[in-house]
């Protein structure tokens, strides 16, 4: 057995036996610099991941590997990321792809989806909302949305948008339920004021006082939960932003 | 004046002189040769009726004149006068009408038979007139119709040899910078038509491949631009994960982001609009205008919560048909519009009735040219964080769709109406 078989086979083995943990990810991005970032962001939400900067390299992977989720940039120097999502979907049927683009094309879009992507996401985005979309990709692939998602005593169950505090439901305003569920996929993460802007209210928001508005939003989440006896774990970073952790 | 009425003009009038002079000029020359065709005649009857008094021969004379002693003495032998007179006599066949008749009279001095002779021999000018007149006649109607036929016959080749140049014209009036087909132009045989539209097409497409090299560049700016400030920013989101950042230093890298952000989001929109322009945006279906505004009224409600906005709508299920991008982005843009404009506790008006949508909002008359609204970079100095692009793109988002934007302001409202007629 040679060690890259057998470290699939541990792997394998982790993955049936473990809920989300050890999810293994190939980003294919061209772009060095791009693809080092978001694997060092990935690798710490306990993914593996593995990189390929070119077509031939992501296919060589493709063809030895499993992979539960493949973060493709369609434009590559060697080939088309389209190419590429065809032979992902027709290999391994249940592996979620993610485009990435450059190209902020509905035509692109839907090509890539049609084609069987099952996420589309523009550059340039935050880590965080890729790592958001990610985690809610897996959801879907592997627990049919059915997997519920557990913060110490919080509980949000994805498909019936339901959260429990101490086994106690919690009213959540949309936009709250959509922040709660941001800050606890990307928890120990500083997440800027933008990036939530954006994952609250579109990419096409450009409004100062979005800012003002997500304050107001974390307050009053801040206050529901505190009323169920979660402690408090938004942290505010320096104005830059929010971290949400039980450090 | 069109170039046709110039030179027919210039042509006819040049013909109608030459015409009157040469008519004038054939009057004078067929008298004097009438005339002389006459002298030479008189002369001979002259002659005839001086050999019949030389000899004795019966003479016919209708009138006689005493030879006066003056004219005796004034007018030597062989002395020929030739003059025209008018002689007052009754009209040949008709009955107790007398008047003039021209006459061309010679009189001539004489010895003969040792007596000094008087003779004067005269010759109707009635004739000559009358051919005279007759010629002068014809010369006329011959002018007239030579013109007539002359002016038809212009017309008509006129029109054939200018009508592609008309049609060509047409097309060149309709042709659009922003058409990717080059121009159809309509053959012509002449010369300097054929270099015209050798011209043309050069200029056109010449226009064309420039105005789509700028378009592409500004496209493929945006686009190239697209991963090196993807990599920028998520470098600082990871950054901004190290734990031992100072404040001062999480302070800088925030205006870092910041900065970058802002770049990003002027980059999108600038590909956006760059997008709409090169028509990328081609695949249209039906759009229900009514989900879309209260969908996106759901949307901004934060926003219209914190001015304390009333937005009253009436929406029809009149659907637009429209690319589903456009559709989104035109009525975000006009409802984000209508929010950051407004004062507080002001109101949103949102009608939608068969091809017209209205957003009307309460607000601060503009501090600029209404004309300059639609223009890209052109804001209102009281909001520093805006682009400026929004009303530009929502101008972009009709013209490609051929719908009409327009907008007023009155009792402190104002109004952006979009016709959707195509």
């Amino acid at each position: 057995m040679s060690v890259e078989a057998e470290i699939e086979d541990g792997l394998n083995y982790l993955q049936t036996n473990t809920k989300f943990k050890y999810m293994k990810i190939l980003i294919v991005e061209d772009e060095i610099e791009l693809l080092e970032t978001i694997v060092s962001y990935l690798q710490n939400e306990d993914f593996i991941c593995e990189k390929a900067s070119t077509f031939f390299e992501a296919e060589d992977k493709i063809i030895s590997f499993n992979y539960d989720i493949v973060i493709l940039d369609i434009t590559l120097p060697d080939g088309s990321g389209i190419d590429l999502l065809k032979f992902v979907k027709e290999k391994s049927p249940q592996t979620g792809v993610l485009i990435v683009s450059a190209k902020n094309s509905l035509d692109d879009k839907l090509k890539g989806l049609d084609l069987g992507a099952d996420d589309y996401i523009t550059k340039p985005f935050h880590l965080a909302e890729l790592n958001s979309r990610v985690n809610s990709l897996i959801r879907r692939q592997k627990f049919d949305g059915n997997d519920t998602i557990q913060f110490n005593e919080i509980e949000i169950n994805p498909d019936s948008k339901v959260v429990t505090i101490n086994d106690k439901p919690i009213e959540l305003t949309k936009k709250e339920y959509n922040l709660l569920l941001y800050f606890i996929t990307n928890k120990d993460k500083v997440l800027t004021k933008e990036s939530i802007a954006e994952h609250l209210w579109g990419d096409n928001i450009e409004m100062a006082d979005s800012f003002d508005f997500i304050y107001t939003h974390m307050g009053n989440l801040r206050k529901k939960m505190k009323k169920l006896g979660a402690p408090n774990y938004l942290q505010t970073m320096y104005g830059l932003g929010y971290k949400f952790t039980d450090n | 004046m069109k170039l046709i009425q110039k030179t027919s003009r210039t042509y006819l009038l040049l013909s109608a002189i030459i015409f009157i002079l040469s008519g004038v000029m054939l009057f004078f020359v067929l008298t004097s040769v009438m005339n002389n065709r006459l002298d030479e005649k008189l002369l001979y009857n002259k002659e005839v009726i001086a050999k019949r008094i030389k000899y004795d021969y019966p003479l016919t004379i209708f009138e006689t004149e005493e030879l006066t002693e003056a004219e005796n003495r004034l007018y030597p032998n062989d002395t020929l006068i030739y003059k025209d007179t008018l002689i007052f006599h009754a009209i040949e066949g008709v009955e107790g009408v007398e008047e003039y008749e021209k006459y061309r009279q010679l009189t001539a001095y004489e010895t003969l038979q040792g007596e000094r002779h008087k003779i004067i021999t005269r010759n109707s000018l009635v004739r000559n007139q009358d051919f005279v007149s007759i010629i002068t006649l014809s010369t006329i109607i011959i002018i007239l119709l030579l013109l007539t036929g002359l002016l038809i016959l212009n017309t008509q080749i006129a029109k054939k040899i200018w009508k592609p140049f008309y049609l060509n014209l047409d097309r060149l009036k309709n042709f659009s910078i922003q058409d990717q087909n080059a121009i159809e132009l309509e053959p012509s045989d002449i010369e300097e038509f054929i270099e015209l539209n050798n011209s043309i097409k050069n200029l056109t497409q010449k226009l064309q491949s420039d105005f789509n090299n700028l378009k592409e560049f500004s496209e493929n700016a945006s686009h190239e631009m697209q991963t090196p400030l993807a990599i920028m920013q998520s470098k600082i989101e990871l950054l901004l994960q190290s734990t031992d950042l100072t404040k001062e230093q999480s302070e800088q890298l925030q205006s870092i982001y910041q900065a970058g952000q802002r770049l990003s989001k002027l980059n999108k929109t600038l590909l956006l609009l760059a997008k709409v322009e090169n028509q990328q945006f081609s695949t249209k279906e039906e759009i229900s205008l009514k989900e879309l505004i209260e969908k996106q009224l759901e949307n901004y409600e934060d926003f219209i919560a914190n001015k304390n906005l009333k937005v009253t709508t009436e929406l029809s299920d009149d659907n637009i048909t429209t690319n589903t991008v456009l559709a989104y982005t035109l009525i975000s843009n006009l409802l984000s519009n209508a929010i950051k404009h407004n004062i507080p506790n002001g109101t949103i008006e949102i009608i939608h009735v068969r091809d017209i949508l209205i957003f009307s909002n309460t607000g601060l008359p503009l501090d600029q040219d209404p004309e300059n609204l639609f223009s890209r970079f052109k804001k209102a100095s009281t909001l520093k964080d805006s682009l400026g692009l929004g009303l530009a793109i929502v101008k972009k988002i009709c013209e490609v769709n051929g719908w009409q934007a327009s907008y007023s302001y009155q009792d402190n409202t104002h109004q952006i109406s979009i016709l959707f007629k195509t």
